[in-house]
């Protein structure tokens, strides 16, 4: 092998730019192009993908249930996201899941649950059930809890806290 | 023999830039330590969430880094390397470096709200405006990625890389302002709300903003170390490209010297 001659110094930082090349790049190989091509195709499509769900579903992820009641006639038997604070005392675990009752402003709304609620499923929390409407109450198959941004330390010795449940 | 100017050797650290990288490291894994163990063993179960609070120490500050920190620098890096007055590559790698540590803390903001959402609101992902736009600049920044692997002059590719920074960047106040704008599955802020008024207390409050203190510092930690690695890449791509270049010539040489024998 021939003793390379040195190689010239590095352009210092910040000195990139515009320095032009002795020779143009080698050309983009058919393998590389097909490669380009598909992860383009992927990251274009999943990015498709998000924003039709994002202005289909995201934009209103659901609907509290005074509006909902109000729009019942429009909805019908529509699967939708019904929103509602669970009325204290109405919750009753039955053979397929749980019924309740949601609250939203002045509107009180009952829920036919199937499946068991997650853990955090309690009276005066905002949850979010996933269902539809049969008659004047909701059958719902999945609920969610959607937790406040609030985060209040526990009082052992307080015996009712502040949002009224027991410790 | 050791040439007085060793022309071969990538450009040098300086031993205090060495230094100041591993002092944020150090100090990046004690606050981590101390988050942790704050978190862990100090801080007491939130009334409503128990135990799952402990989450909170660790999910909002890696959003934090990923979404706003991250996102944000490689967008203001990519607008100055556009202005043709403060044009200088030390943006483009910076946003370049930005962006790649950033994708990475994208992708734990995802995970670690995916355990959380899980026990908390049933659910390991739901289609809301919060969870999806952040979705969404995961991918746009899996492009900017992407894009720089396309081979171009450093030039052309900087200037590309830079307006896919700033088009994606559209996405980080979206991001942000999602769950005020539209009705969301994902709580409010805590502590960047409208009001400014943080709605978390005592050593809760003090952990969480540690949480932030020490994934800040990890981040920089990364971003720091991944720009020297991109100095070095690019030394190595020219260095290689002028081998390669030397090369060919060597060979035109030999064969022209036996033509002529």
């Amino acid at each position: 092998m021939t003793t390379a001659p040195p190689r010239p110094p590095s352009p210092p930082e910040g000195a990139g730019r515009g320095t032009p090349r002795a020779t143009p790049l080698p050309p983009v190989r058919d393998g590389h192009r097909l490669r380009y091509a598909v992860v383009g195709l992927v990251l274009v499509g999943s990015l498709v993908f998000l924003v039709a769900k994002g202005l289909g579903t995201a934009l209103n992820y659901y609907l509290p249930a005074d509006q909902a009641v109000a729009q019942q006639a429009t909805l019908g038997s529509k699967t939708f996201n019904l929103e509602g604070v669970v009325a204290p005392g109405s919750i009753h675990p039955t053979a397929r899941g749980v019924d309740f009752v949601v609250t939203s402003g002045s509107t009180r709304l009952p829920v036919a649950n199937t499946g068991s609620p997650p853990e955090l499923f309690q009276a005066d929390i905002p949850v979010i059930a996933v269902g539809h409407f049969s008659g004047s109450t909701f059958i719902s198959n999945q609920i969610l809890v959607k937790h406040s941004s609030n985060y209040i330390a526990q009082h052992p010795k307080r015996v009712t806290a502040p949002n009224g449940t027991k410790q | 023999m050791i040439p007085s100017r060793n022309v071969h050797a990538p450009p040098a650290q300086s031993p205090r830039a060495r230094w100041a990288v591993g002092i944020i490291g150090i100090t990046a894994v004690a606050a981590t330590a101390l988050t942790v163990w704050l978190g862990l063993w100090v801080t007491p179960p939130d009334q409503s969430q128990g135990d799952l609070v402990r989450l909170v120490y660790i999910h909002p500050g890696v959003a934090w880094v990923a979404l706003y920190l991250a996102f944000a620098l490689a967008a203001v890096s990519s607008l100055l390397f556009l202005w043709t007055r403060t044009r200088s590559m030390f943006w483009d790698r910076l946003a370049a470096a930005s962006v790649e540590v950033g994708v990475v803390f994208n992708v734990c903001t995802l995970i670690s709200g995916s355990i959380w959402g899980k026990p908390t609101w049933g659910v390991w992902w739901a289609w809301d405006a919060r969870l999806t736009s952040t979705a969404v600049l995961l991918v746009l920044f899996l492009g900017y990625l992407a894009l720089r692997r396309v081979p171009a002059e450093p030039d052309v590719r900087a200037k590309r890389s830079a307006f896919v920074a700033l088009f994606a960047a559209v996405d980080i106040p979206i991001v942000h302002f999602s769950v005020l704008w539209w009705r969301t599955l994902h709580q409010g802020a805590t502590v960047l709300n409208p009001n400014l008024s943080p709605t978390i207390h005592g050593s809760m409050a003090w952990t969480l903003l540690l949480g932030f203190v020490a994934v800040t510092l990890v981040f920089v930690w990364m971003l720091l170390v991944r720009y020297r690695i991109g100095v070095l890449e690019d030394y190595l791509g020219t260095g290689e490209l002028d081998v390669a270049l030397r090369e060919r010539q060597a060979e035109g040489a030999v064969t022209d010297e036996e033509e002529a024998a």
